[in-house]
């Protein structure tokens, strides 16, 4: 058979600007490259501003996770000062985090990848009296029968391919997609309420927030709170069980690279909930910041750099630099690619010896008819992120048990005109570090490794592809698809491009 | 369920009321609904150098809310968020609905004026697709600051010559209906409100910078809750405390928009309200002078 090629550009159904570029022979993907089309160059224009801008301005590298975004920039300026943020201060920034962490998974599964997997056609079929179906019915059947161009958009057309003929799980999950889309709003009221508006917060500066936690927003919060849980309970977790059921295979497509980073998140009183680490081959190891380089081989920008993040100069785009082929650098943890994501999360956590969770990822694996070997997948990292879901829905009615409305949420702030800093969290898609070099009270040099970054980085010094670019290998083509099953094993990782290369 | 008068009007009412509208308009706002809904208020929406932060604010619509939204009132041709069509799917999209024309187009993200290549779909430089689709549009609608003036891509040095779209669209010489809708990321009321406005009667009235004056006509300041204590001098001294926070650097004083009145995220919270600052999201000039801090914290230390 002729080798072929299957290129997606644009993937949709993500964000940002993507494109990706695979060989098929032999009925199988046998190469990829991972394409970041859009840059910004937020490092840049950060240089010589005031540091207190840094966390207003990264929050708008990414209108889906600008939380994770403040909080690792409010944690550099905090560390560059040495600034200690109170109890309060944590746990409200960890709630805010985590409101968003719902919105965000909720929107990936069902909005950014459901309808890769239902057939959207069953709905013109609908027999039965769900109000929100017959009107979904109602609307289809209307622009089909008009003479308009592209009827049905958003939902068709789309990639013709495999998907199941079960209308209760068609029908079901497009009524779930409805309903997630008032689900994942309400989870954004919560994220506001403490955070002033999204996205894009107000109230989050370093040393904490500025607003006062009242006992009657907390109350409201965890209103809100409880319905949103209950989605993620009656819907979101079945559905992702009808998944594994139907689409079987997938927990044999998109294996990776199979090495982890965590950074660890989700600050409480005074420890940390998720746990940091690496996990590879040989077990679990701690994480070694000073093991982390960013490279530029592939990268549309001057010079073949390997450089530690602390301290770098801002990339000097070149776009016809030969050879790069992405507006993404290349990060690598002693010299290797990890993926990010709630995958190695899970995994960190439960190598790290972190009981609960790791107990709660095994009776899931058990539930989904997944074995532990089959994680690593397209599947696992759905059922990943799903089951991440409902454990920090779970773990969020803690939190706010634990904010005192009377205490104050903030530290007063002090600037020192040099001094260094790194911020670390984890973003809903993965590990997000900033680092901040302040010079003459001004910051002196910037730098985001951001999660997107590390799972669709393009190949580094060695040529060794990225995370998605080795998921991609393997991957079973079916010619008449146009490249489906790329997509499947692409979105999966929950891409976010206008944060991997800012 | 078949879409009746009343579904309309009812909608039509929640929309007066978030707009702030007079109910006399009732009505017509309902007709505006029902074309929408007939389908021929077809949107075409493209992304340049964005966050997608306007598109999840679109989902954060209250009335409509984002499910109506999308199937009801919005005939999305194509959103990269959103449309199922993804590779040659969504170039064919696009370029069906480029085809067809006659859409409104909406436009999220500034455009790369410089290094063109610094945003492309589908191959093709995003600078050159926007001429295209903006060419058969009955409208353009900049969603964002980024698209309405450049917003953060455009702040010095500004690497990829990042600019508005009414900027690229004058230099390439071409002259579209233009309305801009600043905000970081623009109110979904605002942008809703528009396009029913836009179907209905026309464009807006606009003031000098092509924004809606129905939603940036006043400063935040005049109808914010601590005007009050602004006339009284009681102003905030560090960031926490209570007070106008006009000394922390808050830039209601120099911000058309109508957030003081509106609240975000279904009126539970805004930026003052959370005893933050207006960081002035909706200025033509958001972020743009490195040198003009968003807080003035620091201030002391640099003069």
């Amino acid at each position: 058979m002729v080798t072929q090629k299957i290129i997606l550009d644009p993937v949709t159904r993500i964000e940002g600007h993507l494109r990706i570029d695979t060989r098929v022979d032999n009925g199988q993907v046998i190469e990829a490259w991972s394409k970041g089309e859009m840059f910004r160059g937020f490092e840049a224009l950060l240089k010589g501003r005031d540091p207190l801008d840094a966390p207003v301005i990264t929050q708008r590298i990414c209108g889906v996770c600008p939380v994770s975004h403040a909080i690792a920039s409010c944690k550099a300026i905090e560390a560059a000062n040495d600034l200690r943020v109170p109890a309060n201060g944590r746990l409200l920034r960890t709630l805010v985090l985590s409101a968003n962490y719902l919105q965000s998974h909720i929107l990936h599964f069902y909005h950014l990848s459901a309808l890769d997997f239902v057939q959207v056609e069953a709905l013109l079929d609908y027999s039965g009296r769900d109000p929100v179906l017959l009107d979904l019915r109602h609307w289809a059947r209307g622009e089909l029968n008009s003479n308009r161009v592209l009827p049905v958009a958003p939902f068709l057309p789309k990639l013709p391919g495999d998907y199941p003929g079960n209308p209760e799980w068609n029908l079901g999950a497009l009524g779930h997609y409805v309903e997630a889309l008032d689900i994942r709003q309400e989870a954004h009221r919560m994220a506001a309420l403490l955070g002033g508006k999204i996205p894009h917060t107000a109230t989050l500066v370093p040393g904490g927030l500025t607003l006062l936690p009242e006992a009657a927003v907390l109350e409201d919060f965890r209103t809100r709170l409880r319905r949103v849980k209950r989605f993620i309970e009656n819907c979101y977790i079945p559905d992702l069980l009808r998944v594994a059921r139907l689409f079987p295979a997938y927990a044999e497509t998109g294996r990776g690279v199979e090495r982890y980073l965590s950074y660890g998140a989700f600050d409480e009183a005074d420890a940390v909930w998720m746990p940091a680490g690496v996990v590879k081959q040989d077990g679990y190891a701690p994480l070694d910041l000073s093991l982390i380089r960013e490279e530029t081989h592939a990268s549309f920008y001057r010079g073949n750099s390997q450089e530690p993040p602390q301290g770098a100069a801002a990339p000097v785009p070149q776009p016809d630099k030969p050879g790069a082929y992405s507006w993404l650098k290349a990060p690598r943890y002693d010299g290797l690619s990890y993926e990010v994501g709630p995958l190695a999360r899970l995994k960190v956590a439960a190598a790290a010896g972190h009981r609960p969770i790791a107990q709660a990822l095994a009776a899931f694996l058990r539930e989904a008819g997944l074995a532990e070997h089959q994680l690593p997948s397209t599947l696992g990292r759905h059922a990943a992120r799903a089951l991440e879901a409902q454990l920090i829905a779970e773990r969020m009615e803690h939190w706010l048990d634990q904010v005192d409305p009377a205490a104050p949420a903030i530290a007063p702030h002090q600037n020192r005109m040099t001094g260094t800093g790194v911020g670390l969290v984890e973003a809903p898609r993965g590990a997000l570090g900033h680092w901040i070099t302040l010079a003459a009270g001004r910051i002196g040099s910037y730098q985001c490794v951001v999660p997107s970054t590390w799972n669709f980085s393009p190949r580094g010094q060695g040529q060794d592809p990225g995370p998605v670019e080795a998921a991609l290998l393997g991957t079973p083509i079916n010619p008449d698809f146009k490249g489906l099953e790329v997509a499947r094993v692409v979105r999966s990782f929950d891409p976010c491009i206008a944060c991997a290369v800012h | 369920m078949k879409l009746t008068r009343r579904t309309f009007l009812k909608d039509a009412g929640l929309l007066l009321a978030s707009l702030g509208l007079e109910p006399s308009l009732l009505p017509r706002m309902a007709d505006a609904l029902e074309d929408m809904a007939g389908g021929r208020a077809p949107i075409l929406w493209l992304q340049g150098l964005s966050c997608s932060g306007c598109s999840v604010s679109l989902l954060n619509s209250e009335s409509p809310g984002p499910a109506d939204l999308i199937t009801r009132y919005l005939s999305l041709y194509f959103h990269q968020t959103l449309s199922a069509a993804t590779g040659a799917a969504a170039k064919d999209a696009v370029e069906t609905a480029i085809a067809k024309g006659g859409y409104i187009l909406v436009v999220e993200g500034a455009v790369p004026l410089g290094i063109k290549e610094a945003c492309k779909f589908a191959d093709e430089n995003f600078s050159e697709q926007l001429l295209r689709a903006a060419r058969a549009a009955q409208a353009v609608v900049c969603t964002g600051t980024c698209a309405a003036f450049g917003g953060v891509p455009a702040a010095p040095p500004n690497l990829t010559g990042a600019a508005g779209v009414g900027a690229a669209l004058k230099q390439a010489g071409l002259a579209r209906p233009l309305i801009n809708l600043p905000g970081c990321p623009t109110h979904p009321a605002w942008l809703v409100g528009t396009l029913m406005q836009v179907l209905k009667s026309g464009l807006p009235d606009l003031d000098d910078q092509q924004r809606p004056t129905r939603f940036y006509g006043h400063l935040l300041h005049e109808q914010c809750p601590l005007f009050a204590q602004y006339q009284k001098k009681h102003f905030a001294q560090a960031l926490g405390e209570e007070g106008c926070l006009f000394k922390m650097g808050c830039q209601g004083v120099v911000t058309q928009a109508d957030c003081s009145l509106r609240g975000w995220n279904g009126g539970v919270n805004w930026c003052v309200r959370g005893r933050s600052i207006c960081i002035g999201c909706a200025r033509p000039e958001f972020a743009l002078d490195p040198q003009f801090a968003f807080f003035r914290l620091n201030e002391n230390d640099l003069y």
